[in-house]
C-alpha cells in the first residue's frame, strides 16, 4: 500500500513538475544528509529550516512571495551532493543553496555553486580550506575549528584545571585542523600536549586509542567527534578507568548525546557554536518553539540551520530581487543579529563577530560557563 | 551482414544526435556519467565476462585514475589531455603488477582479495594527507580547452560538448575491446574461462592472460576515472566506496557479461535507474536492491540476451550466441 | 605491575575482547562458505540486525536483557531460514558470480530496511550491568566486557563441539567435503544448507546482540563487519572453523597491539597487510578446510 501511494505520488509529482517551474515563490535549495551516518543531525537541520521558513511565510515570506524549500539528500557523499546541487540549480532553479554538512561534500558543492553562479552558504562545515579557495559564491556562517581554538585554547587549562592535554580526534580534516591549531594557544597558557591519537569515521570501538592515551597520563582529553562516536568514546573512556575531564568539539551537548551516553556524559565540556541554554530573547523564543514543535532541545545543528536560512533570507530581502548575483552581493554586506549574536562576513566570506561557548554538562544540562567572541580573522 | 552494419550505424548516429535532441542539462549530465561508467565497465567486462573472474578492485582502479589525473593537474598543471593517458597507463601498470600476485588465486579468495586491495587504497587516499589531502580531497579540477588547428580553442566544458568527448572515448574503448576479444587473445580469455586446465595443457598461461585482461581493464577504468575527476571537478576518498564497485558489477552482470554491448547498455540503464528512483527517496535503495536480486535470479545472463531474443529476428541471433 | 606492562596487558585484553567477536562472526561466514560455497556479503547485516533487534526488544518492548538477546538471535535465524528458502535454495548450483551478486543485493536491501525501520541513529543496547570499571593490577575492564568475552567464548566452544561431535555437524562437514557423495549416502542437502545458513546467521547475530551493549549499532555497521569477517576468513582459511577462531583472535590482538604501538590511523590496514602476506606465502590460509 505504501508502495502504491508512492507510485501515485511520483506520477502526480512528475505530471505537475512543469507547472512548478513558474516562479511564484522564492526557491531555496537545501542539500543535507538525510541518510547515512550523520542523517540524524542532517534531519534536525532540515526540520529547523522548514520550521523557520514556515514562520517566515506566515509573516508574508520575502519580497512579497512565499519561500519554497527544495530539499535533496546529499548523504554527506560528495558525488551525491554534487548531483543534488546540480539538480537543484539546473532543474529547480533555486536562487541560493544551503549545504552540505560534511566539509568534503560542501567542498564538492562549492564547485557547483561557482559553475552555476549561485551562492552557497554553510552553517556547519568547519574545514579551514573551504574559505581559502577564493570561491566568491561560498559563504561560511560558522566559526572554524582554528577560530574556536584561538578563542578558547588559552582558557582551557584554567577552566578544567589541567596541565597535560591529550588529543583524541577524528582522522579527517576537522580532527587534523584541531590538532594543528589548539595546541598553540593551550601551550601559551601553560598547558602541555602529551598525546595525539586518531580514529576513523567508521570506527566503533576505540579501546586501543584510549589505552594509548591513558598511557600518556593526561589531565584532560580533547576530542573531536559527532554523536555516534562521541557516545561510544565517552562510555569506553570511562570503562577503561579514565576519570579525567573530556572536552569535546562536535555533538557533546545535544540531547541525543546526553541521553545515549548517560552517566558517561556527566562533567563533559563542550566547545560549541551554539547550545540551547544560551539566554537572549531570540534564542529563548527559538528554543521554546523548537521544543513545542520538534519535541526536543535544539542542537548546534539546529542553531546552524537557523542562522543559515535567516542570513540567506535577510540577504534576499536586502537584494530586493530573487536573483542569485544580487543575493551574493547582499550576502557580502551581511550584518545579521541572531541566536549567537552579530554575524558579518570578512573578505573571504568567513563569518566573524559571533559568540562561541564553553558549556559544562551537569545533571544532563549543558550550562554555559565561558563565552568568547570570534575576532575578525 | 549489411543489416547488422545498418543497425550499428543507426545506433552511432543516434548516440551522436543525443545533445541535439536532449537540451535538459540534467539529462545530459546523466548521459555523460553513463558514458564514463560505460568506459569503466567495458574494461570490467574483460576480466569478469571474458576471463570469468569476479574482480571487486575495478572501482579502486577508477578512483586511482581519478586521483592520478587530479594530482597531475593540481601539482604540475597537466591538463586532462595529458592527465587522461597518464592516469590510464599508470593504473594499468599498477594493475599488471598487482595481478601478477593476486591472479594466482581463483574464485572466492580472489574476490575477497580484490576487496581488501580496494579498502587498502582507500586507507592510503585517506591517510596520506600530505599528498592526497585526505578527506578534504582535491578540488578545482578543470576541463581543458580543445585546440583544433584552424578552429582555435573550443570550449568543451559545456555539457553538450563534453558529452561528445566522452562519447568519442567510449567508442574508442569499445572498438579496442572488440578488437581484443575477437583476436586470438580474446579466444584465449574465453578458453581460460571455460576450461582452465585445458588451456594450461595447451601451454596457455592462465596467469599471463588474466593479467592482460586485468591490466587492460584497469587502463579503461583509469581513463574513465580521469574523465570523471575533471568533469565533477573534485576527487575525495569517497570514490573508493564499495557502492561504486557494486554499481559497476551490476552494470556488467545484469547488462550481460561477456558481450561488451551488454555492459555498455547496463551502464546507461543503471545510471538512469537510481536517478529516476530519486523521487522515492527512502525506498529508493530498497527498490534498487530488490530489482538487483530479482534480476539476478531470473535474468542471470543479463538484460542483453532476452532483449536480443525479443527484438532481433531469428537469422540475426547466431551472431550473438556467445556463451554466458 | 609497572605501567607499561599494565598498558600492554590492557592492549592484549582489548584484543581478546574484539578478537572473540571477530572469531564468532567469521565462524558463521566460513560455515556458510564451506557448506554452501557462497561468499555471503550480507553476513555483516546479520550482525547488525542482531544488534538492532536486541536494542528494539530491550528499549522499546521492555524485555529483560538476558531474554532479549536469545530472542533477537532467534528472529534473525527465522529471517535466515526465510531467505534460504526463498532465494538461496534456487541458487544451489548457480555460478559464483550469481550468488555473490545476490548476497551483495541482499546486503544493500537489509541495510536500507534497517534504516527505514530504526532510522540512521546509532543505538546501543541498555544493559543491566553496572558501568563502574573493574581493575586488576592496573588493567581495566567492565562487567559488560567480561560478559561479552564469556558469551562469545562459550558460543565458540559450543559451535566447535556441535560441528565436531553431533550428527548434524558431521553431515555438514561431509557436505563441505563432497556434495555429491553426501547426497548419495542420503544426506538431505537442502536441509544441510538451511542449517548451515541459519547457524552462520545465528553466530553473527549473537555477536551483534552481545557487543551492541558497548559498540553502538547503526544500519551501515553491516558492511564494516562483513569486511572484517572476510579478512579473518582469508587469514584463517576459507571453510576452516579452527582457522576462523584462530584468525579472529589473532586479528583482534594484532589490531590492538598494532594500534597500541603504531600511528592509529593505519589500524585497519593491519588486517589488510596480513592478508597480502598470507596470500604471498600461504594462499590457502593458516589452516586447510576442516
Amino acid at each position: 500500500m505504501q508502495a502504491l501511494k508512492l507510485i501515485l505520488a511520483a506520477v502526480v509529482f512528475i505530471a505537475l513538475a512543469p507547472f512548478a517551474v513558474a516562479q511564484e515563490t522564492v526557491r531555496i535549495g537545501v542539500v543535507q544528509p538525510m541518510t547515512g551516518p550523520v542523517a540524524y543531525d542532517g534531519n534536525i537541520y532540515v526540520n529547523t529550516v522548514k520550521m523557520v521558513v514556515d514562520d517566515l511565510n506566515a509573516k508574508g515570506g520575502v519580497l512579497g512571495k512565499k519561500i519554497e524549500l527544495v530539499i535533496e539528500d546529499g548523504a554527506c557523499n560528495p558525488a551525491q551532493s554534487v548531483n543534488a546541487g546540480e539538480k537543484l540549480v539546473v532543474r529547480d532553479k533555486v536562487v541560493a543553496l544551503l549545504g552540505a554538512f560534511c566539509s568534503t561534500s560542501t567542498a564538492a558543492m562549492m564547485e557547483v555553486a561557482k559553475k552555476h553562479k549561485v551562492p552557497l552558504i554553510t552553517g556547519i562545515s568547519t574545514a579551514a580550506q573551504l574559505t581559502e579557495q577564493g570561491n566568491p559564491y561560498f559563504f561560511r556562517a560558522v566559526a572554524t575549528t582554528p577560530m574556536l581554538g584561538n578563542a578558547f585554547g588559552a582558557v582551557l587549562p584554567g577552566a578544567v584545571k589541567a596541565k597535560r592535554f591529550a588529543f583524541l580526534v577524528l582522522n579527517d580534516d576537522w580532527g587534523r585542523s584541531m590538532v594543528a591549531s589548539y595546541p598553540k594557544s593551550i601551550e601559551r597558557a601553560g598547558g602541555q600536549i602529551v598525546a595525539t591519537e586518531f580514529f576513523q569515521q567508521s570506527d566503533l570501538q576505540f579501546l586501543s586509542q584510549i589505552t594509548k592515551v591513558k598511557a600518556s597520563n593526561p589531565d584532560a582529553i580533547v576530542l573531536a567527534a559527532n554523536t555516534q562516536q562521541a557516545v561510544a568514546l565517552s562510555k569506553q573512556i570511562r570503562e577503561l578507568g579514565i576519570t579525567v575531564p573530556l572536552i569535546g568539539e562536535g555533538s557533546w551537548t545535544s540531547d541525543s548525546y546526553l541521553k545515549l551516553a548517560g552517566p558517561a556524559s556527566d562533567g563533559v565540556y563542550g566547545l560549541v557554536e551554539y547550545v540551547y541554554t544560551i539566554h537572549n530573547p531570540i534564542n529563548d523564543a527559538f528554543v521554546k518553539e523548537f521544543q513545542a514543535k520538534l519535541k526536543e532541545n535544539p542542537t548546534k545543528f539546529a542553531g546552524a540551520a537557523h542562522n543559515a536560512i535567516n542570513i540567506v533570507v535577510d540577504a534576499i530581502r536586502r537584494a530586493g530581487a530573487a536573483d542569485p548575483e544580487k543575493i551574493r552581493a547582499a550576502l557580502e554586506k551581511t550584518d545579521y543579529n541572531g541566536l549567537v549574536g552579530n554575524i558579518k562576513f570578512d573578505a573571504k566570506h568567513q563569518a566573524y563577530g559571533q559568540t562561541v561557548y564553553l558549556a559544562h554538562v551537569k545533571n544532563g544540562v549543558p550550562e554555559v560557563i565561558e563565552t568568547a567572541t570570534i575576532a575578525k580573522p | 551482414m549489411t543489416r547488422h552494419r545498418l543497425a550499428t550505424a543507426a545506433v552511432c548516429v543516434a548516440l551522436f544526435a543525443v545533445p541535439l535532441a536532449v537540451h535538459d542539462e540534467y539529462y545530459l549530465h546523466l548521459c555523460i556519467v553513463a558514458g564514463i561508467f560505460a568506459i569503466a565497465v567495458l574494461g570490467l567486462d574483460l576480466i569478469v565476462g571474458y576471463v570469468g573472474q569476479l574482480s571487486l578492485a575495478h572501482a579502486a582502479f577508477f578512483a586511482m585514475g581519478a586521483y592520478t589525473s587530479a594530482l597531475l593537474f593540481v601539482n604540475f598543471k597537466w591538463s586532462m589531455w595529458l592527465g587522461l593517458p597518464a592516469a590510464a597507463i599508470l593504473t594499468g601498470v599498477i594493475a599488471f603488477v598487482l595481478g601478477s600476485v593476486i591472479l594466482r588465486t581463483r574464485g572466492h579468495r580472489f574476490i575477497i582479495i580484490t576487496v581488501v586491495f580496494a579498502e587498502l587504497m582507500k586507507l592510503v587516499a585517506t591517510n596520506w594527507v600530505d599528498v592526497t589531502r585526505g578527506f578534504m580531497g582535491l578540488p578545482g579540477l578543470e576541463i581543458p580547452k580543445l585546440y583544433v588547428p584552424g578552429l582555435g580553442a573550443i570550449d568543451i566544458a559545456s555539457k553538450a560538448h563534453f558529452y561528445y568527448v566522452v562519447l568519442v572515448v567510449a567508442l574508442l574503448a569499445f572498438l579496442l575491446c572488440r578488437l581484443i576479444v575477437r583476436s586470438s587473445i580474446g579466444r584465449k580469455f574465453v578458453l581460460i574461462r571455460e576450461n582452465e586446465a585445458l588451456a594450461e595443457s595447451l601451454g596457455i598461461s592462465a596467469l599471463r592472460y588474466s593479467m592482460i585482461a586485468f591490466a587492460f581493464g584497469a587502463v579503461l577504468a583509469g581513463a574513465a576515472g580521469s574523465l570523471y575527476a575533471h568533469y565533477v571537478g573534485f576527487v575525495s576518498p569517497d570514490l573508493f566506496n564499495f557502492s561504486y564497485v557494486t554499481i559497476m558489477l551490476i552494470m556488467v552482470i545484469l547488462g550481460g557479461k561477456g558481450t561488451l554491448v551488454g555492459p555498455a547498455l547496463g551502464a546507461v540503464i543503471f545510471t538512469f535507474l537510481p536517478e529516476l528512483l530519486r523521487e522515492a527517496s527512502h525506498w529508493r535503495m530498497i527498490i534498487f536492491a530488490t530489482i538487483l536480486i530479482v534480476a539476478t535470479l531470473f535474468m542471470p545472463r543479463g538484460i542483453i540476451f532476452p532483449l536480443v531474443e525479443h527484438l532481433l529476428p531469428q537469422r540475426w541471433r547466431t551472431r550473438h550466441a556467445s556463451t554466458p | 605491575m609497572s605501567p607499561s606492562i599494565a598498558i600492554l596487558c590492557q592492549h592484549l585484553l582489548n584484543g581478546v575482547l574484539i578478537g572473540c567477536a571477530y572469531a564468532l562472526i567469521a565462524m558463521g561466514l566460513t560455515m556458510i562458505f564451506g557448506v554452501m560455497n557462497i561468499a555471503n556479503f550480507a553476513h555483516g547485516e546479520f550482525y547488525m540486525l542482531g544488534g538492532f533487534l536486541a536494542y528494539y526488544l530491550v528499549s522499546l518492548m521492555g524485555l529483560n536483557y538476558f531474554v532479549a538477546l536469545p530472542v533477537a538471535v532467534i528472529l534473525v535465524v527465522v529471517l535466515a531460514i526465510i531467505l534460504q528458502h526463498a532465494i538461496f535454495r534456487r541458487l544451489r548450483d548457480a555460478p559464483m558470480m550469481t550468488t555473490t551478486l545476490v548476497t551483495i543485493g541482499l546486503s544493500i536491501f537489509l541495510e536500507h530496511v534497517a534504516l527505514l525501520m530504526w532510522g540512521p541513529q546509532p543505538q546501543s543496547i541498555p544493559t543491566p550491568f553496572p558501568t563502574k570499571p573493574l581493575s586488576f593490577f592496573g588493567v581495566y575492564t567492565t562487567p559488560l566486557y567480561l560478559f561479552c568475552m564469556a558469551v562469545t567464548g562459550a558460543l565458540i566452544v559450543v559451535s566447535h563441539i556441535l560441528v565436531r561431535r553431533t550428527r548434524m555437524g558431521k553431515a555438514m562437514r561431509a557436505t563441505f567435503q563432497n556434495k555429491e557423495a553426501s547426497a548419495l549416502v542420503g544426506i538431505r542437502i537442502d536441509r544441510i544448507y538451511m542449517y548451515a545458513f541459519a547457524f552462520g546467521a545465528a553466530l553473527a547475530a549473537a555477536a551483534g546482540a552481545v557487543l551492541g551493549g558497548f559498540i553502538p549499532v547503526e544500519p551501515t555497521t553491516g558492511s564494516i563487519v562483513t569486511l572484517k569477517a572476510f579478512v579473518v576468513v582469508i587469514l584463517g582459511g576459507m571453510g576452516s572453523f579452527v582457522g576462523a577462531i584462530v584468525g579472529g583472535l589473532l586479528l583482534g590482538m594484532a589490531e590492538a597491539l598494532g594500534a597500541g604501538y603504531m600511528p592509529t590511523g593505519w589500524k585497519d590496514a593491519i588486517g589488510f597487510f596480513a592478508v597480502i602476506l598470507v596470500l604471498l606465502f600461504r594462499p590457502e590460509g593458516l589452516f586447510k578446510r576442516a
